[in-house]
């Protein structure tokens, strides 16, 4: 009982501090979900989807996904697409991890859901998951172009929510 | 000695210039590459291994993305491997529709060369311009197969589909802008642009005697004068029945293999045009069952595909899948080149002549 | 064709004429030491090594090498057996420069050794894979698929 008395409502220094960390939490989550700079991992077929999403017909800059840099050291997204080989898997994540916090991973493809098509490959990777974390999975083999977009779109409600695997580990800088 | 003062540069297997998984490891000395290497296998999905366990109708989607960027012409390679061993005897709408299907394919492949030739030397508009072209008969691919990048539209004996009503104006029209923009906008854009033309003009010269040497085939060869195209040399399909030239340049530089490849866009139009004037009306499927039996035998077929000459070595023993399948890979043959090709060049001519090569690692590794 | 009969004449008993249309022809030897004098041979009317195949009929092993040339796309397979217990066949590499990489593949995928040959490597898969997966007797199982590969040092 005596610990119940002590409680007390917040003053009115810790009402501001908290309200303004929320604000300025939803605002830098605002500003990162809408620039997101992917970091393109293409190896195979999926890119070429992907080289669709970033022309023309599609236009991924309309969503703030800008094919800018190229360089890991300037992106916070990655786009995984293409079969993963059990060669490549090291390379996967020692580009990842040149990465700078917070960043966001989509696996694009069947074959990064779960292997897809080369599920009884003995040289592929079934799922990235298997590696790394990963925010959102696009499936197809290849995927549409505008799933990518739609991918994107889930990816900005989850970032602007909290809910990023990047968010939840607490890999913010 | 010269090794002392030299530096070990690493590009690859994930550089943005890089297409696909390629990796080079150059020894530099200043700017210019005194030997060089490439390293090839991150795109190993073993389609080889995998033919073995799949029937002979369910091994398409795989080779949908051997050569991700011109499936269909292996799909159409894989089929008439499946047809040749098993004797099975196709329509001749078939043969007139695979014709076209080839023939579009061809163009969308040369179509995303010339995109990403473009990207690689720094000319964006040229791969906008590119990607948009092919969007037009992607639309038309959707169309007829309901599939964009992997159609699966081929099967045993013929096409799940037939071609859908109106399609031919689609075709027409889609090739007419084509042909156009080919004809007009691209020659602005790239073979009269002072800046491609200095950066492409006498870079990586692939003699006669080096594309022998290797076995190099496709445009790459044709690029350095070789005249030799499988469709007129051995025909396959309606290629005996229409009328078309195969470009050749002599030259054999990174600008040649660009302009053997535009000038084939314009080729592969017109057996496009001449394939739908004389589309004979028919069935468009043989009656072949799922699961077929092959007797024990080997079969080799090779087809002229975007990049050269793709071969299949089906060998079969009486099962419902095959015993043993090998791919022959043209770009498997023209990476070993660019060992060769690379030294003695500055390290920026480097992404020009792996770009103009322009290998899918899907069929390189399979 | 006409290459056919010279080299029928030269190698007598030891070269079997199985298929032998005008521009495709099958040939096997059953001595495989004699491989390279073969190869010079073919050499004078083909330009390439087309492709290599190698099919496992354990315990033997078929080698089809097909070659190619440029002036037409005739086609000559040639079929030799090796087996388990003599693993390794001669290379043909400083006749035909294309079988370079082929045999680098042949002895990736299946673990063949091509004495004198240059630069013996694993060429798809990387140095320390385990195994040479193409062969009959590796079965892919869920050990093989459920390793990603991140221990692997090349």
């Amino acid at each position: 009982m005596e610990e119940s008395n002590e409680f007390s409502y917040p003053g009115l220094y810790e009402v501001i501090f908290m309200k303004a960390e929320k604000f300025i939490n939803t605002v830098l989550n605002w500003g990162r979900s809408n620039s997101l700079w992917p970091l393109t991992f293409g190896t195979s077929c999926c890119a070429i989807e992907m080289m669709t999403f970033g022309a023309t017909k599609v236009d991924s800059d309309r969503l703030g996904v800008l094919f800018a840099g190229d360089s890991p050291r300037q992106s916070d997204l990655i786009l995984v697409s293409g079969t993963i080989t059990k060669k490549m898997a090291r390379r996967l994540l020692n580009v990842y991890e040149q990465m700078p916090d917070p960043k966001y991973v989509i696996a694009v493809g069947a074959c990064n859901v779960s292997g897809g098509l080369y599920h009884d490959s003995y040289n592929t990777i079934e799922g990235i998951d298997r590696i790394m974390p990963v925010d959102a999975f696009i499936p197809g083999c290849p995927p549409r172009p505008e799933e990518f977009l739609d991918a994107v779109r889930v990816l900005q409600k989850l970032i602007k929510e909290n809910r990023s695997k990047a968010q939840i580990n607490g890999n913010i800088r | 000695m010269e090794k002392e003062n030299s530096i070990r540069l690493n590009i690859g297997p994930v550089h943005p210039a890089m297409h696909g998984v390629l990796k080079l490891i150059l020894d530099v000395k200043g700017d210019t590459i005194i030997r060089a290497q490439t390293e090839i296998g991150f795109l190993h999905r073993a389609s080889e291994k995998i033919a073995e366990t799949r029937y002979f109708a369910n091994y398409y989607p795989i080779m949908d993305k051997l050569d991700y960027v011109s499936a269909l012409n292996m799909e159409i390679l894989y089929a008439s491997a499946v047809e040749k061993a098993a004797n099975i005897e196709i329509p001749a709408r078939v043969v007139y529709i695979r014709t076209i299907m080839a023939e579009i394919q061809r163009i969308m492949s040369h179509l995303v060369f010339i995109g990403s030739f473009g990207e690689d030397l720094g000319n964006m508009t040229g791969f906008i311009w590119a990607l948009r072209e092919r969007e037009l008969l992607m639309t038309v691919v959707e169309k007829i197969s309901g599939g964009r990048l992997a159609p699966m539209y081929i099967c045993n004996g013929g096409m799940f589909y037939d071609f859908p009503q109106g399609i031919e104006e689609d075709i027409l029209k889609a090739l007419s802008t084509i042909e156009n923009k080919v004809n007009h906008e691209y020659n602005a854009m790239f073979t009269k642009n002072q800046i491609f033309l200095s950066r492409t003009k006498g870079v990586g010269i692939l003699t006669k005697d080096m594309v022998k040497k290797y076995g190099i085939t496709g445009p790459i060869a044709r690029a350095s004068g070789i005249n030799r195209d499988l469709r007129k040399v051995s025909p396959y399909l309606a290629y005996d029945k229409v009328d078309f030239d195969i470009p050749l340049e002599n030259e054999g530089d990174s600008y040649s293999r660009f302009v053997v490849r535009t000038r084939e866009i314009l080729e592969s139009i017109k057996i496009i045009r001449q394939c739908i004037k004389d589309l004979p009306a028919g069935p468009y499927k043989a009656a072949v069952p799922w699961i077929i039996r092959i007797p024990k035998k080997d079969t080799f077929v090779k087809q002229e595909s975007s990049r050269g000459e793709m071969g299949i070595f089906l060998v079969t023993d009486g099962g419902d899948k095959p015993y043993r399948l090998k791919l022959r890979s043209p770009t498997f043959f023209a990476i070993h080149a660019l060992e060769e090709l690379l030294v003695n060049i500055r390290v920026a001519d480097a992404f020009v002549i792996v770009a103009s090569v322009d290998p899918v690692m899907g069929e390189v590794d399979r | 064709m006409a290459t056919l009969d010279k080299l029928k004449n030269g190698f007598k008993g030891d070269l079997e004429v199985m298929t032998n249309e005008p521009s495709f022809s099958v040939i096997s030897i059953k001595n495989k030491k004699l491989i390279k004098k073969l190869a010079w041979q073919i050499k004078e009317e083909f330009d390439i090594l087309y492709a290599l195949t190698v099919v496992d009929y354990s315990p033997n092993f078929e080698l089809n090498y097909i070659f190619s040339n440029y002036k037409n796309a005739d086609l000559l397979i040639l079929k030799v057996n090796i087996t388990e217990k003599d693993f390794a066949v001669d290379s043909i590499t400083d006749i035909f420069s294309s079988a370079n990489w082929e045999e680098r593949e042949a002895y990736d995928l299946f673990g063949i050794k091509f004495n004198g040959h240059p630069d013996l490597r694993r060429i798809l898969l990387p140095e320390d894979w385990p195994g040479h997966p193409l062969r009959k007797d590796f079965k892919v199982d869920d050990e093989i698929r459920n390793w990603t590969g991140l221990d692997l040092k090349f």
